[in-house]
């Protein structure tokens, strides 16, 4: 036995001398400036430009770029690959002049073919957000760096140029690619960086384009890494030890707690998000407008606000959330009041202990969770038996889908934040009449509104005033109907590093950082 | 009938006073069965006294969320400030309740099928030897994460999940203790006189397995315990509001790193319960185990 | 000999058949609509139909059934419904880190596990037994999960002396060229010589092993302590006592010799518990394992990889247990 034990240890020794001397390849220096963003779910599933409908906004952003940025604070939109751009009195024709010398990933020169390609791809493909080109009939290359487009009916094209989704250009030689090149992981944008690798889902690391457009300097970065860290309190640690250098969904108690702490940064900024509660219109008893509003006036605004966000919302105002034009501080609001929602069931003819309802909620986010914690127990308090149940997205929505009305949820807690800038992402998404059911979950279905939504997005284009006058409106109406539950306006909570320097929060980009307008101090 | 009464009776309890003598001597097994009684009288009484309507559905207090522990609150407050001292008691009920019914779910499916498998042999035993080999052959827990994830996830799924995974066991003592009992004469005698074999299945073979049977279920439940914690901290169990310690460990991830009571006191809750069932089981085991009788 | 290694290989085929039969069932019953998944959101129905003819769902049950058989012993698990990419790819990817922990623990297991149950039934009823028995009764008790979250509090945020999760520093990540020979990260760094990479990893393994080891330390310990007071209490070992043999030769060369068949059944049987236990522990460490895999995949309602999961674990479980059985048979006393 000890001579074994001698024998290995004696092996062990020689072999860890040997070991030792052995290369240990470096493929970068240590003081390579990187920027560490650590994400709350996948960076990114799927990396085609024209599809990408989620998460992958946040890497797609910092890879491929749009032809216009848009500033909700200043209303502005800022050229990016379009330098300057006009539209026609009509608001039909719309033409763009295009930003010279600026190469593509692979190369190649980018120029109006690739606006051509990349727009009609996007189209044809018909996924994600492609509903925001819908407008446009016909794409002229008017000459390299001129393009336009010719539309069926107004509407507002550089908000369509201006979409953190389906709006990036990409060029032509994309056509040549097998059909599912994107999915391997691969890209071919103008953005400052380049995919460096891609781990399913798990983490994404890109490296500076030295090629771009805009000049680099010393103290930007040249690595980003986007690593998927679903724990709340990894989140935290990191960016406490500074592992991270910025990372956001943080649960209130954190930030509070992060508020003191002095190797870290706490932002709060306004964000385009709000949580809605969606009515099932169409099953009983929530197809009788008085016990909608009846539950409306049972939720507990102030208390979801302070406790369940933290503090870090405000109770909505109508459907479109502050920030957002079309938003209006006019409109009517519900507060918590259980006399009024009792008697309002009772004229309704139901009686304490008689309705037993069912609202779905995305399991793992705490905020909704809390909401509907509290939302049961007010309502147990007058008699109503709520049942809450914590699903994961694809079962919720797959829920909302039965056949038979009856099957479904009767409340439907989402999240909604825009695609494309406008009241429109609310007002027709969520309240306009479906053929088919997709993001309408209380499947509401009124004509007036319908109109009033149409008419305002024509408008877009041409005359915002009118426009906003006519979401206002619509507003109105869905809130006197009581459609859904107005809940919160979500603030977002950015922390960082305090030597991670350059960001700028844009709510019409939720979520994305722009890497290439951030630096270290040192 | 009185005569063989008597005669089986009296071996019968002559047993269990050995029984009671190597418990008496059994400090650990001792402790453990003393902690099991209290866990029951807790989960028995607590819902009697804290009514789920109120102190579940209705228990709110979002002012005084995140307390850490201190006279009013033993063991501290949750994210919507209720108490979580009140939660773990509220939450033996519920765990031992979901427990109990899960293994007598199991008993009920595993019993008959072992019992039929031993007694008939041929054909049949072969198909339900093989049926618990399939289903033995998925690891522990993953065919109840499977089946909990496709029924949907809530703690009735979570049950019926965990049954379906543990039958097999039983069907496969019982079946071992079919086998030999078949041979034995009351069996040949009762079959001499045409009882219908089904008879003799439920009259004679099923209660002489019940002994060891129930011996094993009880040594489970502390594995159940833990395996409806592990779903629920997966999030295939129980749902808010419920008051499930996996579930209570499993939110209290996104706050341990200001509320450490929150994480600590409902794992401990699953740890001794657990700890108590399986010191007890080890205990009985060794107590009932003929070499230790001897001696 | 060889007709029982035969019968057993043959029934673990069977069972496996009988696994894959049972979890693609399972999996039909979700209420879930994978076609609507596979295209993502905002699709049209048009895009959804064509994606249910693609996906093969229009099929009947039984057709569908034989699909995936055959595409099964190609080796196609078909394509993960989140991602997009073949689940054998991801599998692949998954699957080392995982082993790696499975393969400490199990190495933890036996060093420390025998010994202590060795140990504690020499000196039975002894303070070491009653330690010994509470331990591995303990150890067995504890939800993995929470032992998790404790030892991540007192290391990293108390103590600050280990890493909070992952395999490797993010750093080391950019700075090295990590390499992949046998996909286990520690194995591979010796190959190659890179002890930075060496360390770096075991210093972001030691605590996802540990808590993982727990359960098979204890359930080792419990095995072998029975099986060893069974031998010890035998007459050949009285007897080998009586001739004046070596206490140390009596306890290692015999009696260990004996309780081996017990010893491999019971670790063959803690590697299943222990893969199952990875599910609940990767998480909270962020380990790139098959475990996180499952967890996402179940929250994703992922039919295939849940499939592509359950069919791998349970393969390597039953082949587990069949070696195991097999290297019992080798004992002539074993016979079923």
């Amino acid at each position: 036995m000890k001579k074994l034990i001698t024998i290995l240890l004696i092996l062990t020794m020689t072999f860890s001398l040997f070991v030792g001397c052995g290369n240990e390849q470096k493929k970068a220096s240590s003081d390579v400036d990187i920027a560490y963003y650590a994400y709350s779910s996948e960076p990114i599933l799927n990396w085609d430009p024209s599809v990408m409908f989620s998460n992958g906004v946040v890497v797609l952003n910092n890879v491929y770029e749009t032809l216009l940025r848009f500033d909700p604070g200043t209303k502005e939109f800022i050229p990016v690959l379009a330098t300057e751009y006009s539209s026609s009195e009509d608001g039909l024709t719309w033409n763009f002049k295009l930003r010279e010398g600026v190469k593509f990933h692979d190369g190649s020169d980018f120029t109006a073919e690739d606006v051509k390609y990349s727009i009609e791809r996007t189209m044809a493909l018909g996924q994600g957000a492609s509903y925001i080109w819908f407008a446009v009939d016909t794409i002229d290359v008017v000459s390299d760096y001129e393009v336009q487009l010719n539309l069926m009916y107004p509407s507002a094209m550089d908000l369509a140029a201006a979409c953190p989704y389906a709006a990036f250009m990409m060029p032509t030689e994309i056509a040549d690619k097998p059909d599912n090149w994107f999915e391997g992981g691969n890209e071919i944008g103008t953005g400052p960086y380049v995919l460096e690798s891609n781990s399913m889902g798990d983490e994404v690391i890109l490296s500076s384009y030295a090629d771009y457009w805009q000049p680099w300097s010393d103290n930007q970065f040249e690595k980003v890494i986007f690593k998927k860290t679903t724990e709340t309190s990894s989140r935290r640690q990191m960016i406490e030890k500074g592992e991270a250098d910025i990372v956001s969904e943080l649960p209130s108690e954190d930030i509070e707690a992060l508020k003191d702490n002095a190797n870290v940064v706490v932002e709060s900024v306004p964000s385009f998000t709000n949580l809605l509660g969606m009515f099932n219109t169409e099953k009983a008893p929530l197809n009788d407008v008085n016990v909608r509003k009846a539950l409306s006036y049972a939720f507990p605004y102030n208390d979801v606000v302070d406790y369940a966000a933290g503090g870090y919302a405000s109770q909505s105002t109508g459907v479109v959330p502050e920030g957002m034009w079309g938003h209006s501080e006019e409109l009517m609001q519900y507060n918590l009041d259980l006399e009024k929602a009792k008697s309002l069931l009772e004229e309704a003819g139901y009686g304490e202990g008689e309705l037993k309802l069912l609202l779905t909620y995305m399991s793992g986010d705490e905020v909704e969770k809390k909401a509907a914690e509290l939302y049961k127990a007010e309502l147990s308090k007058i008699g109503v038996d709520l049942e809450i149940r914590g699903m994961n997205w694809e079962s919720q929505w797959e829920l909302s889908m039965a056949t038979n009305p009856d099957d479904r949820q009767d409340i439907f807690f989402i999240y909604w934040w825009p695609d494309i800038a406008s009241p429109y992402s609310w007002m027709y998404s969520l309240f306009h009449t479906e053929e088919s059911i997709l993001f309408n979950l209380s499947y509401y279905s009124n004509e007036t509104v319908d109109g009033l939504i149409d008419e305002a997005s024509g408008l877009g284009g041409t005359n915002i005033e009118k426009a906003e006058q006519l979401f206002v409106e619509a507003q109105e109406i869905i809130l006197d109907e009581a459609a859904a539950l107005f809940t919160i306006d979500k603030t977002v909570q950015w922390v960082q590093n305090p030597t991670f320097k350059g960001f700028v929060d844009n709510p019409a980009y939720p979520r994305v950082i722009f890497f290439y307008d951030c630096y270290r101090e040192k | 009938m009185g005569q063989t009464l008597t005669k089986t009776l009296r071996p019968k309890i002559k047993e269990i006073q050995v029984s009671l003598y190597l418990l008496r001597r059994n400090k650990l097994t001792k402790v453990a069965l003393y902690g099991v009684i209290v866990l029951l009288l807790i989960a028995i009484i607590t819902p009697i006294l804290l009514p789920a309507e109120i102190h579940i559905n209705q228990d709110v207090n979002p002012a005084e969320k995140l307390m850490s522990p201190s006279l009013t609150h033993p063991f501290g407050t949750d994210e919507l400030g209720r108490d979580i001292f009140k939660r773990i008691l509220l939450g033996s009920t519920i765990s031992l309740r979901t427990a109990l019914i899960a293994v007598g779910m199991a008993l009920l499916i595993g019993i008959p099928l072992g019992a039929l498998a031993g007694y008939f042999g041929g054909v049949l035993d072969e198909i339900i030897m093989r049926l618990t080999d399939i289903f033995l052959g998925f690891p522990p827990l993953l065919l109840a994460i499977a089946i909990a994830s496709f029924l949907g996830p809530n703690l009735n799924n979570a049950v019926l999940a965990i049954a379906l995974s543990w039958w097999p066991w039983y069907a496969r003592i019982v079946r071992g203790q079919a086998v030999s009992l078949k041979e034995r004469q009351f069996v040949k005698a009762a079959k001499a006189i045409g009882t219908p074999p089904l008879k003799i299945v439920s009259s004679h073979i099923i209660p002489n397995c019940v002994g060891p049977i129930i011996v094993q279920a009880s040594m489970d439940i502390g594995g159940v315990i833990l395996t409806i914690a592990s779903l629920s901290f997966l999030g295939l169990g129980a749902q808010a509001p419920t008051p499930e310690w996996g579930l209570m460990v499993s939110t209290s991830r996104n706050y341990f790193l200001n509320a450490w009571w929150y994480s600590i006191f409902p794992g401990l809750a699953i740890f001794f319960t657990v700890l108590a069932f399986n010191l007890l089981g080890d205990g009985l085991r060794e107590i009932l185990d003929p070499r230790t009788r001897k001696n | 000999m060889k007709n029982y290694i035969i019968k057993r290989v043959l029934l673990g085929i069977l069972v496996l058949l009988g696994v894959t039969v049972i979890t693609f069932f399972l999996s039909r019953i979700i209420p879930s609509n994978p076609a609507a998944q596979w295209v993502g959101p905002r699709a049209t129905q048009e895009q959804i139909d064509q994606a249910t003819v693609e996906l093969g769902l229009d099929q009947s049950i039984m057709v569908q059934f034989q699909t995936y058989l055959k595409d099964l012993l190609q080796g196609d698990f078909g394509n993960s419904l989140r991602t997009k990419q073949p689940v054998t790819e991801e599998l692949k990817a998954y699957i080392p880190p995982t082993v790696e922990l499975v393969l400490i623990s199990t190495i933890l297991a036996i060093v420390i596990g025998i010994p202590l149950g060795l140990n504690s039934a020499k000196k039975k009823d002894q303070a070491l037994d009653h330690f010994c028995r509470f331990f591995s009764v303990g150890a067995v008790s504890l939800p993995t999960f929470w032992v998790a979250l404790f030892l991540q509090l007192i290391f990293f945020r108390g103590l600050g002396w280990l890493p909070l999760g992952g395999q490797l520093d993010t750093k080391i990540k950019i700075m090295y060229e990590i390499p992949n020979i046998t996909g286990l990260l520690l194995t591979d760094s010796l190959l190659t010589g890179n002890m930075t990479i060496f360390f770096d990893a075991l210093k972001h393994i030691i605590l996802p092993a540990i808590t993982i080891a727990l359960y098979p330390i204890g359930l080792v310990a419990r095995m072998t302590r029975g099986a060893m007071l069974e031998i010890l209490s035998e007459d050949y070992i009285k007897a080998a006592r009586s001739y004046g043999l070596k206490e140390r030769l009596v306890l290692w060369k015999y009696a260990l010799k004996n309780s081996l068949g017990t010893t491999v059944t019971v670790l063959a049987l803690s590697i299943g518990y222990t893969l199952v236990n990875t599910f609940l522990v990767e998480a909270i460490f962020s380990w790139p394992g098959i475990g996180s895999y499952i967890a996402t995949s179940v929250m994703a309602l992922d039919y295939p990889a849940i499939m592509g999961v359950t069919i791998f674990s349970a393969f390597s479980y039953i082949f587990l247990n069949m070696i195991a059985d097999i290297i019992i048979a080798i004992d002539p006393r074993v016979r079923v």
